[in-house]
This record gives C-alpha cells, sequence and structure tokens, in this order.
C-alpha cells in the first residue's frame, strides 16, 4: 500500500518530465498518451490502495511511509515521508479522480492550441503538487506542495501568455497565494517552538498537553493555518483572486480553481482538526469567515455576465459552506460536501467548457440563449448540477449542503446565525444558477442568431461531462441523514477530537424543507424572470441601480485592496526609490566617487610630463628620506 | 679602516670618492640637459659610476659578487640603450625636436 502511494505521487511527476523533456515537438498522440495516461493509472492505483484500506481494520488504515531522513538536527527531524490514512485517500481519490477526467476532456477541448504539450505538462505538475499536499506526512511537505499547487496554479492561469489580463490574474493569485504561504510558514515556526516537530501524528498527539486546551499558542497556530487556508481556498478578503483566475482554460478552472486546489484549505482545517478543537475563538473565526465569504460570494455572482464567472464567484461560496461546516467542529460533513462540490463544479464547469468550446470562446451571457436545442447532452448535464448545487433532492447537493447546516442549527447561538446565513445563501445560490442556465441554455437566441452553429464535442469531451453529472446524481446518497453515512465513519480515525457535535433529527428536518423551499422558490423567481417573458429581465434591468453597480463592481473589495495594500506598497517603493535609494546608497556611491575623482584632478597636476621635474622630485625625495634616516639613526 | 692604504696600491676611498662624483655628473646631467641622447649619455654615466663602486668594494672584501653583479649591470644598460635609441629615432622621425621638455603629452 505504502509503495503504491509513493507510485501514484510519482506518476504525474513522471508524466509532467517526459512531456517537457521530450526532444523536439512530440506527436500530439504521444503527448496525449503521456497526458492523459498518467493521471488515469495513477487513479486506477488509488482505488487498489483504497480497496487496501477498506479490507483492514478501521484502526490500522493509517500508514506512515518514509522513503528517507531529509533532515535531522537537533530538536527537529523532518522525513520524506507520506501519511495514508483514510482522509488522503479519499482527497487522492478526488484528484486522480476528476482530474483523470478533467484531462481526457483537455485532449479535445486544447486540440486547437499550439501549446499542447505545454498545457498536459502543467496539468501533470500540478496532479503531482496535489497529491504530494495531501498524502504529505509532516507540515513541511504539506507546504512543499502548497507552494507548488500555487506555482502550477500560477502557470495554468498565465497559460494564454500573451493575453495581458491572463497574465495580471496568475501575478494576483499568486501574490495572494503567497501571503497565505507566510501564514502557514510561520505557523510552522510556531510548532517546532512549542511541541519540537512538524510530523502530523506527532503533533496530533502532542499537541492537547503541549499546546494546551485554548492557549494563546493554540490559537496563534490555527488562526496563522488558516491565513494559508483563506488564501488557498479563496476565503474573504483573499478571494479577489479566483474570479480572475477564470483567465486560464477552461479544464483548469475546473480541476485546480473548483474541484481540488481551491479546497485544500478545508483538507487543511480537517487534517489539523486536533488544533482547531484546542483554539474555539480561531474556529469561530473560520465559521465566521466561511459564512460572510458564502453570503457576500453569492450575493456577487447574481450580477456577473461573464459565464465562467458566475461558476467562479459560486466556488467561493460553497467553499464558504465547507469553511464554515470546518469551523464549526463538523469536519465530516465539510469533506462530504468537498466531494459533492468537486463532483457537481467539475461537471459544471466541463459542460459550460463544451458551450464555450461550441461558441468559440465567447463566454459573455448576453450573446448565449437557446443552447439547449443544439447542446442537448450539456445542457441535461448543466441542469443536473444546477439541481445538485441547488439541493433538490435527491441530487447530491441536498444532502451534503443540508448536513452541514444542520450541524450549524446544533453548535449555539453563533452556529443557528450561520446557518441562516447559509439558507440564504443557498437560495441565492439556486437563483443564480438557474439565472445562468436559463439565460444561456433557454429562452431565445441572442440577436442574429450565431454565427456558426454550435457543435457537439466528440465522447472525448462528452463523456467525463456524463460521468462527472451521473456521480453529481448520485454522490449524494453516499450519506442519507438518519439511515447511513460511509463517509463519516470512514474519517473517523482521522477526526481525532470528538466535538461531540451530532445533527439532531429536527435540526435536519428543518433545514431540509426549508432549503427545497428556498429553492423552488428561487427557480421560480429565476423562471418568471428569464423564461415566462424574456423582456421582463429589461424591464426589471434598471431596478436598485445602486445595489446592482456594488454588486457589479463585487464590493469593491479590489479597490479597497488597491487603495489600501497595493498603493502604500507602491508609495513605498517610490519613496525608496526616489529618496533612499537616490540620495542614500545612489548619492553615497556616487559622493565616494566624485572625491575620489576630485582628489585624483587635483593631484594630476604633479604629472607634468617633463622627465626633468620627475628626476628633481625623485633625488628631493631620496635626500629627504637620507636626511630622515639620518636624524633617527642619530 | 677607510682611507687606510694597502699595499696593492688605490685604497677604496678613492673609488667611491670617484664614482660619487661620476653620479652626481650624471644626475646632474639628466636634470639639466635637454636632448634626450645627452641624457642617456648621463644616465650611462650614473649607471657606471655604481658599476665602479661596485667593483671597487668586490676588490676590497676579496669576493667575486661585486664584479658579477657589474656585468649584470652592464648588460642591461647595454639593453636599455638600444630601446632608448630606438625610441629616440622614433621620435625623430616624427620630425619632433629633440628636446625632451617638449615630449611631455603624458600629463595629467
Amino acid at each position: 500500500m505504502a509503495a503504491l502511494a509513493w507510485i501514484v505521487l510519482g506518476l504525474p511527476l513522471l508524466g509532467c518530465i517526459l512531456l517537457a523533456l521530450w526532444p523536439g515537438e512530440p506527436d500530439r498522440r504521444i503527448t496525449r498518451v503521456v497526458g492523459v495516461g498518467m493521471p488515469v493509472i495513477a487513479f486506477v492505483l488509488t482505488v487498489i490502495v483504497f480497496a487496501i484500506m477498506v479490507g483492514r481494520d478501521a484502526g490500522e488504515r493509517g500508514e506512515v511511509t518514509t522513503l528517507w531522513t531529509w533532515v535531522r538536527s537537533a530538536g527537529l527531524d523532518i522525513d520524506l515521508a507520506l501519511l495514508v490514512d483514510p482522509l488522503s485517500v479519499l482527497m487522492m481519490l478526488i484528484i486522480t479522480g476528476v482530474g483523470s477526467l478533467i484531462v481526457l476532456y483537455s485532449a479535445e477541448y486544447m486540440e486547437h492550441d499550439r501549446d499542447y504539450r505545454r498545457f498536459f505538462a502543467e496539468m501533470n505538475f500540478f496532479l503531482f503538487a496535489m497529491l504530494l499536499l495531501v498524502e504529505a506526512a509532516n507540515f513541511f511537505f504539506l507546504i512543499v506542495g502548497w507552494g507548488l499547487v500555487g506555482l502550477a496554479s500560477y502557470l495554468l492561469i498565465g497559460y494564454y501568455y500573451d493575453r495581458p489580463s491572463a497574465v495580471a490574474a496568475a501575478k494576483k493569485a499568486f501574490v495572494v497565494n503567497v501571503i497565505g504561504d507566510i501564514g502557514m510558514i510561520i505557523a510552522a515556526f510556531l510548532l517546532v517552538r512549542e511541541l519540537g516537530t512538524l510530523d502530523y501524528l506527532q503533533v496530533f498527539a502532542t499537541a492537547p498537553d503541549g499546546l494546551g486546551q485554548g492557549s494563546g499558542a493554540a490559537e496563534a497556530v490555527a488562526v496563522l493555518l488558516f491565513v494559508g487556508a483563506a488564501a488557498k481556498s479563496a476565503q474573504i478578503p483573499l478571494h479577489t483572486w479566483l474570479p480572475d483566475a477564470m483567465e486560464g482554460p477552461t479544464p483548469v478552472s475546473a480541476l485546480i480553481h473548483a474541484a481540488t486546489m481551491v479546497t485544500a484549505g478545508v483538507y487543511l482545517i480537517v487534517r489539523t482538526n486536533v488544533l482547531y478543537e484546542l483554539a474555539p475563538y480561531a474556529s469561530d473565526l473560520v465559521a465566521i469567515t466561511g459564512g460572510v465569504t458564502l453570503l457576500v460570494a453569492a450575493t456577487i455572482a447574481l450580477v456577473q455576465e461573464d459565464i465562467k464567472r458566475v461558476l467562479a464567484w459560486s466556488t467561493v461560496s460553497q467553499i464558504g459552506y465547507m469553511i464554515m461546516g470546518a469551523g464549526l467542529g463538523a469536519y465530516g460533513s465539510s469533506m462530504f460536501h468537498l466531494l459533492t462540490h468537486a463532483f457537481f463544479k467539475a461537471c459544471l464547469f466541463l459542460a459550460v467548457g463544451i458551450a464555450i468550446h461550441a461558441l468559440s470562446g465567447e463566454q459573455s451571457l448576453d450573446r448565449m440563449g437557446g443552447l439547449r436545442r443544439h447542446l442537448r447532452l450539456t445542457h441535461a448535464a448543466v441542469l443536473v448540477g444546477c439541481l445538485a448545487i441547488a439541493g433538490i433532492p435527491p441530487f447530491s447537493g441536498f444532502f451534503s449542503k443540508d448536513e452541514i447546516l444542520a450541524h450549524a442549527l446544533d453548535a449555539g447561538a453563533l452556529g443557528v446565525a450561520l446557518a441562516v446565513v447559509g439558507l440564504v445563501g443557498a437560495g441565492l445560490t439556486t437563483f443564480y444558477m438557474f439565472r445562468l442556465l436559463f439565460r444561456a441554455f433557454w429562452g431565445p437566441e441572442p440577436d442574429g442568431g450565431y454565427a456558426h452553429t454550435p457543435h457537439n464535442p466528440s465522447w472525448v469531451m462528452s463523456a467525463p461531462v456524463a460521468i462527472l453529472a451521473g456521480l453529481t446524481a448520485v454522490a449524494g446518497l453516499l450519506q442519507v441523514p438518519g439511515a447511513w453515512h460511509p463517509l463519516e465513519n470512514w474519517l473517523e480515525p482521522d477526526l481525532f477530537a470528538d466535538p461531540g457535535l451530532e445533527a439532531s433529527v429536527s435540526g435536519e428536518v428543518i433545514v431540509g424543507v426549508a432549503s427545497v423551499v428556498l429553492a423552488i422558490a428561487a427557480i421560480g423567481l429565476a423562471w418568471w424572470i428569464f423564461v415566462a417573458d424574456p423582456d421582463r429581465r429589461t424591464r426589471l434591468a434598471p431596478a436598485l441601480p445602486a445595489a446592482r453597480q456594488l454588486l457589479a463592481d463585487q464590493y469593491r473589495f479590489d479597490d479597497v485592496i488597491e487603495d489600501a495594500v497595493v498603493q502604500p506598497g507602491r508609495d513605498l517603493g517610490d519613496s525608496l526609490t526616489g529618496r533612499v535609494e537616490r540620495y542614500g546608497v545612489q548619492g553615497s556611491i556616487e559622493g565616494a566617487v566624485a572625491s575620489v575623482v576630485c582628489a585624483a584632478r587635483g593631484l594630476s597636476v604633479l604629472q607634468t610630463g617633463l622627465i626633468r621635474s620627475y628626476v628633481f622630485a625623485m633625488v628631493a625625495g631620496v635626500a629627504i628620506i637620507g636626511v630622515v634616516f639620518a636624524l633617527a639613526v642619530r | 679602516m677607510t682611507g687606510a692604504v694597502t699595499h696593492e696600491g688605490v685604497p677604496l676611498v678613492a673609488y667611491l670618492a670617484v664614482s660619487g662624483i661620476l653620479f652626481l655628473l650624471g644626475l646632474l646631467g639628466v636634470m639639466i640637459r635637454r636632448n634626450p641622447l645627452l641624457l642617456f649619455l648621463a644616465v650611462e654615466l650614473m649607471l657606471n659610476s655604481a658599476n665602479l663602486a661596485l667593483v671597487g668594494f668586490s676588490r676590497y672584501w676579496n669576493t667575486t659578487e661585486g664584479h658579477v653583479f657589474a656585468l649584470i649591470v652592464m648588460v642591461v644598460a647595454a639593453a636599455e640603450v638600444v630601446i632608448g635609441l630606438g625610441l629616440v629615432v622614433a621620435v625623430f622621425r616624427q620630425r619632433m625636436a629633440l628636446d625632451v621638455d617638449q615630449m611631455s603629452t603624458m600629463k595629467g
């Protein structure tokens, strides 16, 4: 099992190296075989690991495997080691499974791109980095993986490097992620100082005594880790990079910026649940941040005109649910929502990608409409995805989202408040998703129709969408409240601290009924505005201009950050170059040079070019030295 | 010891006196004359005054190092004269006056 985990980790890296170092421009078939083959093999091996693990007793499923000791110093050992346990295997299954489907899809989606090979090399590199992140057995390699997925994300957002907006978006994503990296690194420093180890199992075993319940150190570590999680998972106020990240190709948005990388923050909190149980204030901060994010992102998504940006804000909002659940101690429910979200959001992105592909890159909702008549399968997939995210039973979102909200209802006053926020967010979510569906796939075609009839893709693109749509439809049945919850049982060994939070039946019923009623009302509203009478939208558009503008500006987060952080930084840089550098650094050097030049110019008067004067000076010098010596000797 | 007349003839002080006079003459020549040829002449005079002192001392101490060194100085002086005269001829070909005071372009 341990060896297999290493191979799973190594295969995408091998794929990346093969594609990157292949001499010359490889044939597209070779690129396809290597680029798609490696993730698929990795997925098959992960399934085998999973099968082996299922065969073991719950207590013996975790396994640490060390390749070698990387750092050995006084008070700190760092092993290159993997931790294969139920949580990491769940993440590996999502990463390699959804990843394989998405790279298969990309084989056709990226067909017209001249950098075919670079795309697959970078996708494989991302899969390697993400697997390292979830398989690492200590905080050190977690941070290594954390940084590498940031790099992969940077490379793939900036994939179309000849587009200035893509380059700017890539830079923004990288800078924001580095802020998170710094938080995690400081958290790791604190752990080394307090506990003297970075190894997960040792940290989790010694933390309750070493840090202490509710101690300042525990709160600090938890908050700093959350800085990393918030940056990676696009939580307020570090969320602004994710909508811009839609500049990358659609498969990248589906894999990195919807299904896997952005949920790494949730994984991190669930992985370090022991630390969060020790830090109640940090947990509340996490939950509140998640709640605020889910509501803010859901409202912004209401007015987006770019189809991918709607999905991006929806991703921010859905991760808000997961973070909120993790903050409230409902770790199993958060992971469940992570799983179903990976399915339905990847499904939605890929299906929308088909529409974009069919319209030769058109992303504006204004220039879409009536697509369901051309793209039947895609329409069905988007409909399934929308029903899932809206929480209509029996689709997956109903079970996973409601489980988080039901847990929240039982988690005290804060939990009840957040549950209400979550329910409101669920209603908004349903509205904006069906707005997307109705405007792109229903309603009239845009003025003048389409230049080319939208074409259906081959099975290479259809199959992943169909599979993901199928999973989206049924994955929710994995956990049915009151009946069975295998996922929670599966993760039990990893949830070291038992928060004692059990969703009550009444909570489940309240949330279930309320969310379904809200969802149906929101669908009805969307239908009334966008389908029943297509002109109603134009008539309603001028209503509430200030609010619409605020949402269209995304609450001006970008402007505030620009004014509060970026501009002061720029001013500081300007004053450093203009004053400190000009007069302090450059000035002192120039002064030294000028004084030397000046002295040399003065002394150069002595060089007359007249040999006889030199001789005279020499003789005079010798004479003076002679006199001095003579006097000294006497 | 100095100034003592040995049975072998000329005392050391005489050598040194002649050597010193020759050196001073050479030095004055270098400082006063402006013709490069005469400048060389004066330099040779100084070199040879040094040779005379070397040989004188060598004889006084009954060793051979001074003699050998004087020979080396002569070789070096010959080489120096060859280069120096070459330079003088080159300067003359440029139709410049043979006056070291006018060859003063290399100044600060």
